[in-house]
């Protein structure tokens, strides 16, 4: 045996070696897929990281830690499964995902603590966590998106879809979406930036709301906190109709109109129309302060 | 006193002056004993004004009057989130005692439908498990959002009790009841096995 082999040998050996002492385990696998089927993925721990390719298989590639018994993956009908399966002991460990996917697929993510990512999927998006932060890109189809406590990140490129976000302590961080929003939080800071928006419902307990972005025609705008401030610029080529109220929140607007007070009563109100009047702008707190601007 | 036709008046300036053995001429009380008697025989014909006769400020001041009582005990029997003052301090009991797992008097009387009264019972019944079941890091953010929640409908009662008409507040806190079953049923559903 000469030395290069004998070396190359020795180096197989270490690594093995230092791969075993680690617990590591890499898993592999790929399965014929339907280019608008359905893809399920479930991890507890670690990360998941999905994208979107042209191919018609769903490709399963892992680091799996200590304490993770395996990984499943299974394709019936349209529908392919991913599951790393921990120990029924639950103490389990960490599994890092990298997934490849039909981009059109329908795509469904359920985590506990694991990160999730999602790159160059146009099909239908179902993200899900308890703490596990999310990031994720828009292309078009409709997301819906669940975490505890979670932070969330999107990012889309203006093509419209329905969007339904909702965290209890969350952050939430929306660039370029358009389309019909939905999002929710009680702690989070919601911050969005929508190219177009036809319906924007937002709502807070004592997070902020920070909204930017232009209104379509005849575009619906909804925004509530208890404590949180709202924080809204909003442009509109056929305007809108705004009705500004607060309990005891603070009032100020870029365009000098200036809000009416409630006689004896606490509460401040903001009424008036920008441009034709053609959508609508309603912001509701009781304590939070609110600032809107008609220009983004 | 003063004779009228008598020639020679004059002025009486002490009741001293007068002589106390003056007889009156005749005895006037027979008389006076008659009249009282027949004003009291012809008593029943002289019956007490009927109510309607008071003054018309008076049935303003009354009307009033019933009508803040009332206001005041819809406000306190009916809306308990209108009390007010140490009420308001009470309510915030209550609150707390509903975040430990009790529903109050507070829940039934703005969330009426048993069906939700059941499954809120269930779910606060069930949180302390699921709660410790989170990674710790998620669990003291959810603890924090619930006593968000538990604060914000605390202030919205709190300023209720100031303004009870408030449809502002009272659509916030109807949107904090709905956002705290909303946290409870996603608790609930994060099962550390497969997440939410």
């Amino acid at each position: 045996m000469g030395f290069s082999r004998l070396a190359a040998a020795m180096t197989v050996l270490f690594a093995s070696a230092a791969a075993s002492a680690s617990g590591d385990k890499t898993f592999e696998r790929q399965v014929p897929a339907e280019a608008h089927g359905v893809v399920d993925i479930s991890n507890v721990s670690g990360t998941v990281v999905v994208s979107g390719w042209d191919r018609p298989q769903v490709s399963v590639r892992a680091e799996l830690g200590e304490g993770v018994e395996r990984v499943d993956v299974s394709t019936d009908h349209g529908r392919t499964t991913v599951k790393v399966v921990l120990p029924h002991s639950g103490h389990g460990g960490e599994a890092d995902l990298h997934v490849q996917v039909p981009k059109d697929s329908e795509l469904t993510v359920s985590a506990v603590s694991a990160d999730v990512t999602t790159a160059g999927v146009t099909g239908v998006q179902r993200l899900n966590t308890v703490s596990g932060d999310i990031t994720a890109e828009l292309a078009g189809s409709d997301l819906e998106l669940k975490s505890v406590s979670g932070n969330v990140k999107l990012k889309g490129h203006g093509q419209p879809a329905r969007l339904h976000v909702s965290t209890v302590s969350g952050d939430v961080h929306l660039e370029h979406g358009a389309g019909d929003l939905e999002a929710g939080t009680v702690s989070g800071t919601l911050v969005v930036s929508l190219d177009s928006a036809r319906s924007v419902r937002a709502r807070s307990t004592s997070g902020d709301v920070h909204f930017e972005g232009n209104l379509a025609r005849g575009a619906d705008f909804d925004a509530t906190s208890v404590s949180g401030d709202l924080n809204v610029r909003a442009s509109a080529e056929s305007g809108y109709a705004y009705e500004v109220s607060t309990f005891s929140g603070e009032i100020s607007n870029c365009f000098d109109a200036t809000p009416s007070e409630h006689g004896h009563l606490p509460g401040h109100t903001l009424q008036g129309t920008r441009g034709d009047g053609a959508g609508h702008l309603r912001l509701k707190t009781m304590s939070g302060d609110v600032q809107l601007c008609d220009r983004k | 006193m003063s004779g009228s036709g008598s020639a020679d008046e004059r002025k009486v300036s002490s009741l001293r002056e007068l002589s106390p053995a003056i007889e009156p001429p005749r005895d006037l009380w027979p008389q006076i004993e008659a009249r009282i008697n027949a004003q009291r025989r012809s008593a029943p014909a002289a019956q007490p004004r009927p109510a309607r006769a008071l003054p018309p400020r008076w049935l303003a001041a009354a009307a009033l009057v019933a009508s803040v009582a009332v206001g005041v005990w819809i406000g306190r029997s009916l809306l308990p989130a209108a009390r007010s003052g140490s009420d308001v301090e009470s309510a915030r009991s209550a609150s707390r005692a509903s975040f430990a797992g009790a529903p109050t008097a507070l829940d039934v009387a703005y969330v009426s439908d048993p069906r939700y009264q059941r499954d809120r019972a269930a779910l606060m019944k069930s949180l302390q498990a699921r709660l410790a079941a989170l990674p710790p890091a998620a669990r003291a953010k959810v603890m924090a959002s619930l006593a968000a929640l538990q604060r914000a409908k605390e202030d919205l009662e709190s300023a209720l009790g100031k303004d009870p008409g408030n449809a502002l507040l009272q659509e916030l806190l109807v949107n904090t009841y709905q956002d705290e079953m909303r946290v409870l049923t996603d608790v609930q559903a994060s099962d550390a096995g497969r997440g939410i």
